[in-house]
Parts: structure tokens; C-alpha cells; sequence
């Protein structure tokens, strides 16, 4: 493993990647900032961009855009108190506490810090984990992954939809558009009606443009009477206030060591993301903390905690996608898509068929923390007024990217089509609670899922039983069966606790 | 809006789709045979989404029948809709001019509409902007990565 990191490092450290990389935080950064553009919204416009290029320039070119996003989430969270990604409320909380008293030198110092050092202990995990558990994952035969695909279709379903139902129906709907077009195992034409166009299936950029990015620019569109923020940073007279000294890191170090643990442990699981880490990292943080009143009052340990467990979850959300192709959240899935379309099928055998290539997006990712850490320090009062930009500039040019973006995957006009038709279809889905991400899921696997099925068929004959002869098979039912239950009592929970909140406020 | 009679509009909408992938056979054409069959995948699925899709109808449709008060996410706020409806019909208008005006030509009117319709009055930049963006993506496209956007075809 060793000599495939160094080989990883060595076909990193050229000036494709490294440019690629550079681009990729600067993007990441000012899309991330820009409150209603999410890492996930820069990632599907950059995409197509990288159709073009070597794929370790085009895949590392994204993860920098990834990583990079999520930390630009913070920045309008202090400056302004508008999270620019979800992950990034609590730490609006305590940020713009924090700038409000003049502090926001600080705040964002602390946020970066820890997002960094989240990432990098992350991606740590990622590369000593993923290669062994992919080992293991390799000796699972089609009926084993047959299960494995219906534990993640459940546990995606059920964890990430408004309610149990929604979910796994968005599901349910993500499988039944991947099943348009001719099949891949019997070349038969499904749901075509007789149009030839449909029989490569709906194309997949414009497809997950108009499903996961444009409804975001209708919701900017529907608030575009809300008044615009200026960022600005606020300057202390004093020189301390501006800045976090190594003491005050020292101090957070542990809070910062135990929420990267949290948030590599959430992210390694399908379905709860970023946001559900920051929780967990920030209650635990508290809960231990010696002044847990200055929670939410601008504590910097409650940045570091809430920062360095949503960072965490952009390394260890790739375990389950580069070990058991399962990707475990919307961005996940989107970047699992980026491999596919550059001819890398995430799962076991990519450690071993494209070995230069994993351990050269690994040292990519490294090294884009140190990028991070570089630029965006370097780069706070540039990022801080790109991302002040009306709206008005941005998405004019959003909109014409995304049409870019689609056109370019084919270079076919009905693929704006497909992209206006999915726009509609994902901002309905948005309001009657049904889950794009889950959908986009749904749509990625089901291929795998039927391919499995159909090989798990030709196995076991007539002989059905052999379907759960295997312990995997167990392990697998009895896991999804968890999931529902423990989704379905968690919601039941948090149902209570809301109606209960809601009484008390009345 | 009340979410509650669009979940029961949808559920029913997307029940009958289910019934018809269900019953109907000419919904899959040719293709060799195989242990699985082209369709067993898709009516399992079928399947389930008549289950989750009766699930959330009958579960609004008790809500509606006792008169709830309609609860947070149940609500859906219409301001600021016909926004939304101005934007789907720029980018039609968009998709349907791109292929005989081409991208050059069109893409400056469109993200003036667009900067227009979110309340941008900023002439100078905004026409600035709008020119030289599509000139940039253009060329980008040609010399980088080998993509050539349409042209005027008049």
C-alpha cells in the first residue's frame, strides 16, 4: 500500500492535477460561499468540464471542489448567518455571534483550521480502510451484492426521505427512470414508446443538473424580493480577536480530534451525510465541554466541532462508494457518477484494475487540504466579495453553465430538453417531500442491481432457497430491517420533540 | 397550497402508472430471453411504488377527512411562483432559439432576461457581463475541450 501512495503522490504532484486542484478550491470555495449555491450545485456544473481531461485531473478536480465547498459554507454562516451549505448552521450560530462582536478573524480562522484538520484525519481513514475493506467486499458474489444494493436502496430510502414512505417512493421512481432505454442485459427497448431517442436512456448530466442544481435557482428566483446582504469582516482593535493563537487550537485540539472521529464514522454510513454529523459532533461537544452555556453564544470550540465533523464526511462518504459501490449521499452519488462517465466503476476491483489512479485521487486528496488551508487563508477578503455578488450576476451565468453543461454531455438540443423536463420534475419533487438526492441514488444502482440479479438468477436456477443460503444475505435483511425501524423511531422522536417544542412556544 | 391533496392527486397519478406497467405488455419491445426478464425488474418496482404511494395518499387523505391543521411542511407558499414561471419560459424560449441563432447570439439576451427578472438594473455591467460570459464559454469550449456550441443556421 505504501509504494501505491508514493507512486499516487508522484502522478499528482504534475501541473495538470495540481492546477486542476488549485481551480477546483477557488471554485469550490466561492460557490460554497454564495448562500443558495451548495458544493453539490458547483460540482454538477464543473462536471461536464471534466468529461475532457484525464480523469485524475477531472476526478481530484472535483473532490477539490467538494472539500472546498463545504468549508465555503462556513464563511457566509459567520459573516452573514446564512449557511451556505446545511452543514454550516451551527456554525452560523456561534460564527456570526462571533462576528457580531467583532471577532469574525477568529471565527473564520477556527473554521478553517478545523474543516482542514477534519478533512485530513478523514482521508487518512480513507486510504488505510477503503483498500482492506474492498478486500473483503471482493469475495461477495452476485447474491450477496444483490442484498447489499437492497440494504443501500433501504437505508438510503428510509434515512434520507421527509418520511419513510417519500423516501424509499423517491426511490422507487429513481429506479424506475433508470429502467428507460434498452436494457443492458437483454437489449430489449423498455418505456420507449416508440421514440428512438429515448433508447439510450435519459442522458445523465443534464439529468442530474436539472434534478439536483437548477430547483436551487428557482428557490433563489422565488425570494428574489429579499433584500441582498453585504459581507463584510469585522476588525477588533485587538490584533488577538482577528486571529487563533496555538494555544487556542491546543485548547480545541481534542474537541476537534473526538468530531473528525464523529463525522468519519457518520459519513462512513449511508444516508446521514454531513449535516447529521455536525449534530451529533456539536451535542457531544457540548455535552462534554466546561462552559457548555457559551454554546451558540459564539464558543470557538463549537466552530471547530461542528466544522470538523461536516469536513470529515467528504473523505469517509467515498468508503462506501469506492468499496461496496454504494454511494452514501447526494454528493456521493454525483461523484460516483463523475468516475463512471471517466470509465472508473467505483467498488473492490478498482484498487486493483486503475491502482495508480485511486492512489493518485487519494494523494489528491491530501494535498487539497493543504491547498485549502493555503488559498483560503490567503484569500479570505477575495472570497468574502465574490461571494457578495448580487444574484443577479450569478445566476444569469448559472443558468447559461447549466446549459453548457448539458449540451456538452452529448451535444445533442434534446438534452436541454431532458434538462428542463428534470428541472420541473425535481422542483416538484422538492415540494411534496419527495428526496432528489435519493432519486438520483435510486437511478445510479439500479443498473448494478438488475445485472446482479440477473447473474444471481442464473446461479440458483429454480433452486430459490440459495438466495439465503449465504450469511451475507442474513447479515444484510437484518441490517435493513434495523435501518427502518431505528429511521422510522427516530422520526416518531423527532416528531414528539417538535410538537412538544411547539406547545411550549404556544 | 395544501400539500395534503397534492400528495393524494400524485399518489393516485403515480398508482395508475404502476397498474399500467403492471398489466401492460407492450410497454417493453424485442430483447433476448433471460432468467430475469426485461419487466420483472420493473413491476417489482411497480410494485412497491403502489405500496409507498397508497401509504402517503391514505395518510393525507386521514389527515384531510379530520380537518388537521395543516402542519409546517404541509404548507406550500405559492409567492413568488410566477417568478418560476417566467424562468421555465426563458430557458424554453432559450432551447428553441439556440439552434437557429445560435449560442453567441442568443445566450446575451437570455442572461439579460434572466438578471432582469431577479432585479438586476445595473445596465453597464449586466450587458458587460452578458457578452462577454457566452464569448468565453465559447471559446473554452472549441479550443479546451473540443465542444462546438451551436451557430446561427439561418
Amino acid at each position: 500500500m505504501f509504494d501505491n501512495i508514493i507512486s499516487g503522490f508522484s502522478s499528482i504532484l504534475a501541473i495538470g492535477p495540481i492546477l486542476g486542484i488549485i481551480a477546483g478550491v477557488i471554485i469550490g470555495i466561492i460557490f460554497g460561499a454564495i448562500p443558495g449555491i451548495s458544493a453539490i450545485m458547483a460540482i454538477a456544473i464543473i462536471l461536464p468540464m471534466t468529461f475532457y481531461v484525464d480523469p485524475i485531473i477531472g476526478i481530484t478536480m472535483l473532490l477539490a471542489v467538494y472539500k472546498a465547498g463545504i468549508y465555503g459554507g462556513s464563511i457566509s454562516a459567520i459573516l452573514i448567518n446564512t449557511p451556505g451549505a446545511a452543514a454550516s448552521f451551527l456554525t452560523a450560530q456561534d460564527g456570526n455571534a462571533l462576528t457580531k462582536a467583532g471577532k469574525a478573524g477568529k471565527a473564520l480562522d477556527m473554521s478553517l483550521f478545523a474543516s482542514v484538520t477534519g478533512e485530513m484525519l478523514a482521508t487518512l481513514v480513507l486510504i488505510l480502510v477503503a483498500a482492506p475493506i474492498s478486500l473483503i467486499s471482493l469475495q461477495a458474489g452476485p447474491i450477496e451484492k444483490v442484498f447489499l444494493l437492497l440494504f443501500a436502496f433501504t437505508v438510503i430510502g428510509s434515512m434520507a426521505g421527509e418520511s419513510l414512505p417519500r423516501g424509499l417512493l423517491s426511490c422507487c421512481l429513481g429506479m424506475l427512470f433508470a429502467m428507460v432505454g434498452m436494457s443492458t442485459i437483454t437489449g430489449a427497448a423498455r418505456f420507449t414508446f416508440g421514440y428512438t431517442e429515448l433508447m439510450g436512456g435519459f442522458t445523465f448530466t443534464p439529468m442530474l443538473i436539472g434534478i439536483l442544481v437548477m430547483p436551487e435557482v428557482f428557490n433563489v428566483i422565488k425570494r428574489r424580493l429579499v433584500p441582498h446582504h453585504e459581507m463584510t469582516i469585522t476588525h477588533s482593535p485587538n490584533p488577538a480577536d482577528n486571529r487563533i493563537s496555538f494555544k487556542e487550537f491546543r485548547n480545541v485540539f481534542s474537541t476537534i480530534l473526538k468530531s473528525s472521529g464523529i463525522g468519519t464514522f457518520v459519513g462512513a454510513l449511508p444516508g446521514l451525510g454531513s449535516s447529521t454529523a455536525a449534530f451529533i459532533a456539536y451535542g457531544e461537544a457540548k455535552r462534554t465541554a466546561k462552559k457548555p452555556e457559551e454554546y451558540g453564544k459564539g464558543s470557538v470550540e463549537g466552530i471547530a466541532a461542528a466544522e470538523s465533523a461536516n469536513n470529515a464526511v467528504c473523505g469517509s462518504s467515498m468508503i462506501p462508494m469506492l468499496t461496496l459501490s454504494i454511494p452514501g449521499d447526494d454528493v456521493a452519488a454525483l461523484l460516483m457518477g463523475a468516475f463512471l462517465i471517466h470509465g472508473l466503476t467505483p467498488g473492490p476491483m478498482i484498487f486493483f484494475e486503475h491502482t495508480e489512479i485511486i492512489y493518485a485521487i487519494f494523494a489528491g486528496f491530501l494535498i487539497t487540504d493543504l491547498f485549502l488551508l493555503v488559498i483560503a487563508r490567503s484569500g479570505f477578503k477575495f472570497f468574502v466579495k465574490m461571494a457578495s455578488l448580487r444574484r443577479y450576476y450569478i445566476f444569469p451565468c448559472v443558468t447559461v453553465f447549466a446549459f453548457t453543461g448539458a449540451f456538452t454531455a452529448g451535444q445533442n438540443m434534446d438534452d436541454i430538453l431532458v434538462l428542463i423536463a428534470f428541472t420541473v420534475m425535481g422542483y416538484g419533487m422538492r415540494l411534496v417531500g419527495l428526496n432528489p438526492a435519493v432519486f438520483i441514488i435510486g437511478f445510479i444502482l439500479t443498473p448494478f442491481l438488475e445485472q446482479n440479479l440477473d447473474q444471481a438468477m442464473s446461479i440458483v436456477g429454480t433452486d430459490y432457497y440459495l438466495f439465503l443460503a449465504s450469511p451475507f444475505s442474513w447479515v444484510f435483511i437484518a441490517l435493513s430491517v434495523f435501518f427502518v425501524f431505528s429511521s422510522m423511531r427516530v422520526k416518531r422522536k423527532t416528531a414528539k420533540a417538535t410538537a412538544s417544542a411547539e406547545n411550549k412556544t404556544t | 397550497m395544501d400539500r395534503r391533496k397534492i400528495d393524494v392527486v400524485l399518489s393516485t397519478f403515480l398508482i395508475i402508472v404502476s397498474l399500467i406497467i403492471l398489466t401492460n405488455n407492450n410497454l417493453v419491445e424485442g430483447g433476448a430471453e433471460s432468467d430475469l426478464g426485461s419487466m420483472f425488474l420493473p413491476r417489482v418496482v411497480a410494485g412497491l411504488m403502489i405500496i409507498f404511494s397508497a401509504t402517503i395518499a391514505i395518510q393525507s387523505l386521514m389527515k384531510l377527512s379530520k380537518g388537521t391543521k395543516i402542519e409546517g411542511l404541509e404548507l406550500i407558499s405559492t409567492d413568488g411562483f410566477s417568478g418560476i414561471l417566467i424562468y421555465i419560459g426563458i430557458f424554453i424560449v432559450y432551447w428553441l432559439a439556440v439552434p437557429y441563432v445560435g449560442f453567441l447570439v442568443a445566450t446575451p439576451f437570455i442572461m439579460i432576461a434572466v438578471a432582469m427578472l431577479l432585479g438586476g438594473r445595473d445596465w453597464v455591467p449586466i450587458i458587460a457581463m452578458s457578452v462577454i460570459t457566452p464569448v468565453l464559454i465559447d471559446y473554452g469550449s472549441k479550443e479546451f475541450l473540443r465542444v462546438y456550441l451551436p451557430t446561427w443556421s439561418f
